[in-house]
């Protein structure tokens, strides 16, 4: 038997009062494989990946993801994020905590995690993301690059099985653009499994294992990157590409 | 200025004025700190994903900012002897709980206003990491809204000071009623008000010069 999905999204509907984004998604992640997620803005990438660690209630469909049901009244919500990291296009990180203390607080109020234990786990993650130095610096003395990279190391001190994200570049002045992509790539090539909106069509080309297009909520196709770049089935895959690329 | 100034005895009524004046800032003092703390946990209550909770928090500040403070030291000066006939509080602690009362309701609506402040992004990270409700309120959005708040509290604060003297009609002597009880005997208002103005000032402005040197240290 294979091992189950990490993220199994089956037939969602969501909807915003009379506004239905999501008209039945099916949607599937496995171990250690990384899907970008690709399409025009407000077809509802966004409102797909916040379902996926309940940030969106959805009405209809089922999700499990990490071997949480998100369908079960009795899911604890908190339980599933423990396992399910998020980065944000507007990073997110907390101004008032010093680098540091961002990568610490979750480890420490929500696993319990020494302190001493949260603060070595936060020093090797800067080391990872390349920002040793600025530990005791206030993410707002950050560059936009820098505060994505502490926003990625935030996540990844909960040690989540899932990583989640959301347009993480469209936010970064071109030049700080790499550096993120840059940590994105080491962390898909350690095995981590990540779903990721983005308009970066040479790192989905690159670090995809596979790419899904989303147009006006539903998933129009879906294929290996190459398939999806260099051979749309679908007309509405060749006008967005052809715009983005 | 100077010629009813003149006529004011102050080796003899600037002892007690400043024995009013201490009474005034000890109630500013106590009810602003009471204050904080209900409206902390009152404007938390107008964001609390418990509906009733909302409701409650909601009730109080509005009600209470639609009265005059006036009336509410008036009600509790006579109420609270019929509703406990056995307690014996002095004027001066009833009008403390009355300024505490207004304060907190103030500093509720205050405390509400810096938590809407708070970008959506904040809270939806500290959910995202797998904080709860009250981890989430206490570690990202909390110190965040307290910085927010400040400026306005302060704000209140010094309006606080001078509604205080309000208290003198339930005869709690603060500095206001030290200056009633001086004219009737010295007779000379327009002397005796200038040094209570002058006191009240110097009450208020350190205050002043604090909310300014925090935006600037802000800036
Ligand atoms: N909280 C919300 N309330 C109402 N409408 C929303 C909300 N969030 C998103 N939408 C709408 O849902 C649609 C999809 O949005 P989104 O998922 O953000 O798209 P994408 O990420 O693909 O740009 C858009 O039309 C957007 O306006
Ligand atoms: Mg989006």
């Amino acid at each position: 038997m294979s091992t189950p999905a990490m993220i199994l999204a089956q037939d969602i509907h969501k909807r915003f009062g009379d506004l239905e984004v999501l008209k039945g998604i099916d949607a599937e992640v496995d171990e250690r494989e990384v899907v970008c997620l690709i399409g025009p803005s407000g077809s509802g990438k966004s409102t797909l990946l916040r379902c996926m660690n309940a940030l969106e209630k959805f009405q209809k469909g089922h999700i499990t993801i990490c071997g949480h049901d998100l369908t079960g009244s009795k899911t604890n919500v908190n339980e599933v994020r423990r396992d399910v990291g998020m980065v944000f296009q507007s990073f997110n990180v907390f101004p008032h905590m010093l680098v540091l203390d961002n990568l610490m607080l979750a480890p420490m109020k929500v696993l319990k995690v020494s302190k001493a234990e949260a603060r070595e786990r936060a020093m090797a993650l800067l080391e990872k993301v390349g920002l040793v130095d600025k530990a005791k610096v206030y993410p707002t003395k950050l560059s936009g690059g820098q505060q994505q990279r502490v926003a990625i190391a935030r996540a990844l001190a909960m040690q989540p099985k899932v990583m989640l994200f959301d347009e993480p570049t469209s936010a970064l002045d071109p030049e700080t653009v790499g550096e993120v992509l840059e940590v994105m790539k080491a962390l898909a090539e350690e095995g981590m499994t990540m779903m990721v909106v983005t308009h970066e069509m040479g790192f989905a080309r690159e670090v995809a294992d596979r790419v899904l297009f989303m147009d006006n909520g539903v998933v129009v196709e879906q294929g290996p990157p190459r398939e999806i770049f260099d051979n749309p089935q679908h007309d509405r895959t060749r006008a967005f590409l052809s715009k983005i690329l | 200025m100077v010629t009813p100034l003149l006529s004011f005895d102050f080796g003899q009524f600037m002892p007690p004025l400043l024995r009013g004046a201490g009474v005034t800032v000890g109630l500013v003092l106590a009810s602003g700190i009471a204050g904080t703390i209900i409206g902390v946990v009152f404007g938390i209550g107008r964001s609390a994903p418990l509906a009733p909770v909302r409701w409650l928090a909601s009730i109080y500040t509005n009600f209470i900012r639609g009265i005059p403070i006036l009336i509410i030291l008036l009600f509790l000066y006579y109420e609270i002897p019929l509703l406990f006939p056995y307690a014996t509080f002095s004027q001066t602690i009833t009008a403390m709980i009355g300024l505490s009362v207004y304060a907190g309701a103030y500093m509720a609506e205050i405390f509400r206003g810096s938590i809407q402040a708070i970008p959506r992004g904040q809270l939806e990270a500290g959910e995202a990491l797998g904080l709860n409700y009250l981890q989430k309120m206490r570690y990202v959005v909390l110190p965040q809204a307290l910085k927010i708040a400040v400026p306005p509290g302060i704000g209140f604060l010094i309006a606080l000071v001078k509604a205080s003297s309000l208290v003198s009609v339930i005869a709690a002597t603060d500095l206001t009623r030290a200056g009633r009880i001086i004219t009737s005997q010295n007779h000379a208002p327009l002397a005796t008000f200038l040094v209570v103005a002058a006191l009240y000032f110097v009450i208020s402005y350190p205050l002043s010069l604090l909310g300014r040197w925090y935006e600037r240290r802000l800036a």
